[in-house]
């Protein structure tokens, strides 16, 4: 009950923002971008002017499952450091005005309070991925070819779980620092980290939440799930929640005021 | 029966000792000020009491409290710097804070009702906080601390903030308010203690100083002052004065002569009974007790 | 007359969401900058960022002109 309370107040908060206007807006036009500009390239390049005489544009013949690759790369850097933006004051900001102050001196429990700001803004980022990656799709399937439906939810479902893991991460470092700018670096540091060392160790790391894209890649051509996706799927989970764990953990021990 | 107990309370940074070891209670109805300068470790104490902080030890005990209770359900707090949900109206956040104290929808919505009526704000329920004035603010802040009808309502620094009618409002909003319920309330402005209040504990440098009733300490504390005008000589009489049995101090300021006695009584009668064989050019005799400033400046100062 | 050629070529199908998100991103951030109480920097700085950066202008916004709370 507190639970749906707390929640309740997150997402009213969201609407009133406008975060659940401009978040979804963001997410499709990330999506579309690559789609988009990918198909026109031809046109811009002769409204630029055009190439020099004899000169042959050679666009690849891009594949469905090539586009939606491009889309998720979009996501992995824009839609992360978006994701990062959104949340980053979503505790650490509460805390630094002071508003903490009232809520948490009424009994509510820790868990409830760091479980909502996750579910809030988790909600959010899938929604809006989703949107996305649905607009993704309607253009994959007016502009190079047809992708499945099914196709589509696997990829909803393995990249949002990466995804959530940015949340977790987020909502962590916001428990641990009071100022949203440091939450926001710390989180896209450790996701650049994360990205270096499953580069450097990839033949010891097959389970990196890092090579999810990649896996994805490998089942949008096989059309089958490849088991280290699989695997990767585990770990993200695991670290999710063990982020989240460590969250009320950190929130237990600190005190609550400066 | 003691409504709060505190033990050996103490908050300590890195080498810093903010709160030392300071121990007191008391008892249900009671209005308690707590009072110190700035700095003195009381925002802290009130901090600690309400779960914001953990202490570095000590204990905290509430009537009727087991020992994996939340002490957070029996308190209500008011920070000295409320801040809230901006884009909230005054009644949202009630009602969002009542139902986090576990009161259903209904009970809270009731509530919050009757308590912006009680501070003032029925009209201004509706509007969003952001558009309060500071007073509105401290308004809401005890109506958010009281929304979940707690034992013990805490307010730190509560009218140090406002201006002189906001300062007003919410001093007869707590006279009104210890009719029901116990407050514990921090001030560094003795006569804002000593116009809502029964009981003070002086706080500085992070240790209880002093503590007791208003008049348990105005009677510990009470030396007589007399004034003593006289036409000339001065510092003749002075030396007479302060030759009489009896009399503690005397010396001279703005042409009066001020006296000081253990015993107001036995003092007044040995000076006017001089004064009338000796027949002293007197022009004035007036008596001053000693008021809790007084008391409050000697505490905090020595 | 190139930019028009490639106007009557593009398929409105495929363009007409990329429109439809920029105005209410515009529309959006309009709306909401004249509402709030204050934001981070000036707002009529905002508003020519809003009203003259395609796309960007209102998301900069977003993130870093309103404040939180």
């Amino acid at each position: 009950m507190q639970w749906l309370t707390l929640l309740q107040k997150e997402m009213t908060e969201n609407v009133r923002n406008v975060k659940w206007i401009w978040v979804p807006l963001i997410m499709i036009l990330i999506a579309i971008m690559d789609p988009l500009s990918n198909y026109y390239l031809p046109q811009i390049i002769d409204a630029a002017g055009g190439m020099p005489e004899g000169a042959e544009i050679q666009l690849p013949d891009y594949q469905p499952s090539d586009i939606v690759m491009m889309s998720l790369g979009q996501f992995s850097s824009i839609g992360v450091l978006i994701i990062a933006l959104m949340t980053m004051g979503t505790i650490s900001g509460e805390r630094k005005s002071g508003v903490s102050e009232l809520i948490l001196v009424k009994p509510v429990s820790y868990v409830n309070y760091i479980s909502s700001k996750w579910t809030a803004a988790v909600l959010l980022t899938l929604v809006s991925f989703s949107l996305g990656m649905v607009a993704s799709w309607y253009y994959i399937n007016l502009l190079f070819g047809e992708l499945s439906f099914g196709a589509l939810m696997q990829v909803l479902f393995f990249y949002g779980l990466w995804l959530m893991l940015v949340v977790s991460l987020s909502i962590f470092y916001n428990t641990l620092c009071r100022t949203p700018g440091l939450v926001a670096f710390l989180t896209i540091a450790t996701i650049v980290l994360m990205n270096l060392v499953t580069t450097i160790f990839s033949h010891l790391l097959d389970w990196s939440p890092n090579k999810i894209a990649n896996y994805i890649q490998q089942l949008l051509i096989s059309g089958s799930v490849p088991s280290e996706l699989i695997g990767a799927a585990i770990v993200t989970i695991v670290m999710s929640a063990v982020l989240l764990i460590a969250s009320v953990y950190t929130f237990k021990t600190k005190d609550m005021a400066a | 029966m003691a409504l709060l107990t505190v033990q050996n309370l103490r908050k300590q940074y890195d080498q810093k000792t903010v709160v030392d070891s300071i121990s007191f209670q008391f008892a249900s109805g009671k209005c308690v000020a707590l009072i110190g300068p700035n700095g003195a470790g009381k925002t802290t104490t009130l901090r600690m009491l309400s779960g914001l902080l953990k202490p570095s030890s000590g204990t905290i005990s509430f009537a009727g409290m087991n020992r994996h209770d939340d002490i957070r359900k029996y308190i209500g707090y008011l920070p000295q710097h409320p801040v809230f949900y901006k884009w909230m109206t005054g009644k949202e956040f009630l009602v969002y804070v009542g139902r986090l104290a576990y009161m259903s929808k209904q009970e809270a919505e009731q509530h919050a009702f009757r308590l912006l009526e009680r501070v003032g704000l029925s009209e201004a329920g509706n509007r969003r906080i952001g558009k309060y004035s500071g007073g509105m603010k401290q308004r809401l802040g005890i109506a958010q601390a009281m929304i979940h009808r707690p034992k013990l309502l805490m307010l730190d620094e509560p009218v140090s903030s406002l201006d002189p009618i906001g300062r007003r409002d919410v001093l007869n909003l707590m006279d009104e308010l210890k009719q029901d319920m116990t407050i514990l309330f921090s001030t560094h402005i003795l006569s804002d203690a000593d116009e809502v209040c029964d009981e003070l504990l002086v706080l500085r440098e992070g240790k209880l100083v002093e503590s007791g009733t208003m008049n348990e300490l105005r009677e510990t504390y009470q030396t007589a002052k007399m004034e003593l005008g006289l036409e000339r000589n001065l510092a003749f009489y002075r030396d007479k004065v302060a030759a009489l049995p009896g009399v503690s101090a005397c010396f001279i300021d703005r042409n009066l002569l001020h006296v000081s006695a253990q015993d107001i009584t036995e003092a007044r009668q040995t000076i006017l009974s001089a004064a009338s064989d000796e027949d002293w050019p007197l022009t004035s005799f007036a008596i001053n007790r000693a008021s809790l400033e007084d008391m409050f400046m000697k505490v905090v100062n020595d | 007359m190139e930019v028009i050629s490639i106007l009557s070529e593009m398929d409105w199908a495929v363009v007409a969401p990329l429109l439809v998100i920029q105005a209410i991103l515009l529309i959006v951030a309009i709306i909401d900058l004249i509402r709030v109480d204050n934001t981070h920097g000036p707002k009529w700085m905002w508003t020519l960022i809003i009203v003259f950066i395609n796309i960007v202008g209102p998301i900069v916004y977003f993130i870093f002109g309103r404040r939180q709370e």
